[in-house]
């Protein structure tokens, strides 16, 4: 059984095999999954300095070069490499008194930061399977993001102590701005909030839960809303990034919530990782240095702090390290453009808009498929992969230890 | 989806019997369940100011013609290949409860819905509860859809 | 002048235009699938759309701009609120001043959209917008 790296669900039960140079008759594999394994077919990298092909080991001698005469080097990315890559990387970081930051920055992170430290109460997917009863899907729309989420965990598959499943056992709510591909398996449980609405949904509930008159939404099936909560045996709540985006600064509100209810029963809070190691990373950073994201080495003990953050750092740096990421893409206009203005270093198993710009291209093994190592799923589990195809490509951790190693 | 009415508004609505049902509307839903065939209504095919009708009812039942034995019609471009019919088909659960009844793929040749190269697929329909003359109209993989890449005729 | 209209885009993800991303971010496909902006109905009349008439729109902001097609919103409707795709194109729109939690604000861009007679927006021009 192969593993797919294509999200955070980290699927164990793929059967693939490689005939010439090609995967078919691949089982198990979502769309999404199998647009990212065949991903390794087309727009591969090619070591590259200034635009002109060159051999591997320039390209590595030129990478060191830029990193060990920058005076604050950028190191971004992370989130689609190993946990083995990634400790190689933030040593690195160490190594120059860089600043280290992760696609989880401008994403999940600021709800990461309190799953970790263990202020909202969390669980296994395979909890969920087992016992949960309602769903939560917030401001997440697994069925396009996470495809297999639903089919594999969260509504239904049968469960140690839910037999009956989605039929009538489990039920799924889908609090959301639009009526998504998710939503549209349970109409009946579509609450749709107004852009930036979260957190005045969120009150609403706690408001329902005390008995009280909702101020937003439907009161009726608002307070229709509230007995289900209050009916829960084991609920969980699917984080997306429309809820994070959405509370930002009022993350408080969301812990405030998850106290009330565990206060009834019991109720998780999963987060809706997108890329298939950005927990691994963040768990990593935390254990190094106490925080999850946005780190600066340069004066030797960590600091931590918005100013460290990609948006920020893209503006002070002299030099970035991209590995495993497209913030030409990804991040807004101006941060795109101040990365642009310094010498980057891209390591990617791919072309992208990166890739493109940057001044030195390392190509790389796409994890899951050419790579091996340990990944950690959106709910903490680790999971170790081995490689599917045989390839002459280095992996990410051995390019960043040869970097190292020529500085 | 085609429905009969909008089949019997193609037919040409003279009861005549030749097909062997007493009223076209019966035919119509003949055609719908593929139990009968567009061919079996001989004035359609021969009579020339049928022609329009005939060349717009081909239209129509084309879809039709693509559907398995239990009606079942998989559109692979809508396919997410979430595997929520995969997970939720009673008769794929029966035949591997340890893999298609927790979430995951099944690994025989027994089940109806499999998912491959990204996209769903279907065999055994025999074993489907829509099959033969004791069908059920069991809607598992259909209602669990989240892009409607699945459906019955 | 050509009428205006003033949203608040929200970003998205969606399978096929993921699925085109990963095989090409170069690609034809991957531009029809992300150079796009999902309008409430009432909206896209007040811009000139009739009924299944393709439109193209120009979305800018004190960002930047792109021209990219409108689609007609099959949800309920929602005046002022409009949807993209989570892409380079979207993030031509996003600014990098941020608040307090750092994150830049991907789901709630302000913008205003027009009729557009141009060409949707390349990624090559985008990449050269990005270098300068």
């Amino acid at each position: 059984m192969a593993i797919c790296t294509g999200c955070s669900l980290l699927c164990e039960d793929i059967e693939a095999a490689e005939k010439d140079g090609a995967l078919t008759h691949v089982k198990n594999l979502c769309r999404k999954g199998h647009g990212h394994f065949q991903a390794a077919f087309t727009e591969r990298t090619v070591p590259m300095i200034d635009g002109e092909q060159v051999d591997l080991d320039r390209a590595i001698t030129k990478a060191a070069e830029i990193l060990k005469s920058a005076k604050s080097p950028l190191l971004y990315g992370w989130s689609n490499s190993t946990l083995e890559a990634q400790a190689v990387g933030i040593e690195l970081a160490e190594k120059l008194g860089a600043t280290i930051d992760d696609t989880s920055s401008s994403c999940q992170g600021i709800l990461m930061e309190r799953i970790l430290s263990g202020k909202l109460p969390t669980c296994t997917l395979d909890d969920v399977r087992n016992y949960a009863d309602t769903s939560i899907f917030w401001g997440s729309d697994p069925s396009s993001s996470h495809p297999r989420h639903l089919s594999r965990f969260s509504y239904y598959p049968r469960g140690e102590k839910r037999q009956k499943s989605y039929e009538e056992e489990r039920t799924c709510i889908a609090v959301d701005v639009r009526k998504s591909a998710t939503a549209n398996l349970c109409p009946n449980y579509y609450f749709q909030v107004a852009p930036s609405g979260d957190a005045q949904f969120m009150e609403a509930i706690l408001a329902v839960l005390e008995g009280k008159i909702p101020r937003v939404g439907d009161k009726k099936k608002m307070i229709g809303l509230g007995s289900i909560l209050k009916k829960t045996e084991w609920g969980v709540i699917f984080a997306g990034l429309g809820m994070v985006y959405s509370l930002q600064e009022k993350m408080d509100l969301f812990e405030k919530l998850l106290a009330r209810l565990n206060e009834i029963t019991t109720f998780k809070v999963v987060p809706m990782v997108g890329h298939y190691n950005m927990r691994g990373f963040n768990e990593l950073l935390l254990e190094k240095t106490g925080f999850i994201n946005r780190v600066s080495f340069k004066d030797g003990k960590p600091a931590h702090g918005p100013e460290h953050s990609v948006v920020a750092a893209a503006k002070t740096c002299d030099a970035a390290l991209i590995i495993g990421s497209d913030p030409f893409s990804a991040l807004p206009f101006g941060t795109a453009r101040a990365l642009a203005k310094v010498p980057l270093i891209a390591i990617d198993p791919r072309r992208s808009l990166t890739t493109d710009g940057a001044k030195v291209v390392i190509p790389s093994a796409l994890s899951g498929l050419e790579a091996g190592g340990t990944g950690v799923r959106m709910d903490g589990v680790k999971i170790k992969f081995e490689p599917i195809m045989k390839s002459d490509l280095p992996t990410d951790e051995q390019i960043l230890t040869r970097i190292m190693e020529a500085i | 989806m085609v429905g009969a009415m909008e089949i019997y508004m193609l037919l040409p609505k003279t009861n005549c019997k030749k097909c062997g049902l007493d009223t076209c509307m019966a035919f119509a839903v003949g055609l719908l369940g593929r139990e009968k065939k567009i061919d079996e209504c001989t004035p359609l095919i021969e009579e020339k100011k049928y022609e329009a009708k005939l060349k717009k009812l081909r239209e129509v039942m084309a879809p039709l013609e693509n559907a398995s034995e239990t009606g079942l019609i998989i559109h692979p471009e809508k396919c997410f290949g979430c595997g929520n019919c995969v997970v939720a088909c009673p008769v794929n659960v029966a035949a591997e409860p340890t893999r298609c009844g927790v979430g995951l793929g099944p690994q025989s040749d027994k089940v109806i819905l499999k998912v491959e190269d990204g996209i769903v697929v279907c065999g055994n329909l025999e074993e489907c509860r829509r099959f033969g003359p004791n069908k059920t109209l069991c809607n598992a993989c259909t209602a669990t859809c989240p892009s409607k890449a699945i459906e019955f005729v | 002048m050509a009428t205006e209209v003033e949203v608040t885009v929200v970003t998205m993800r969606d399978i096929f235009q993921d699925e085109a991303g990963r095989k090409s971010r170069f690609s034809d496909e991957y531009r029809d699938q992300s150079a796009q902006i999902i309008l409430d109905k009432q909206d896209l009349a007040k811009l000139g759309a009739k009924d299944g008439q393709k439109l193209r729109v120009l979305v800018k902001n004190d960002v930047g701009s792109v021209v990219v097609a409108a689609k007609t919103s099959e949800d309920n409707p929602h005046p002022g609120l409009a949807f993209m795709y989570n892409s380079p194109w979207s993030n031509q729109l996003v600014s990098d001043a941020v608040s307090e939690s750092s994150i830049p604000g991907f789901k709630s861009i302000k913008a205003i959209v027009s009729a557009a007679e141009e060409k949707v927006t390349q990624i090559s021009e985008i990449q050269a917008r990005i270098k300068g």
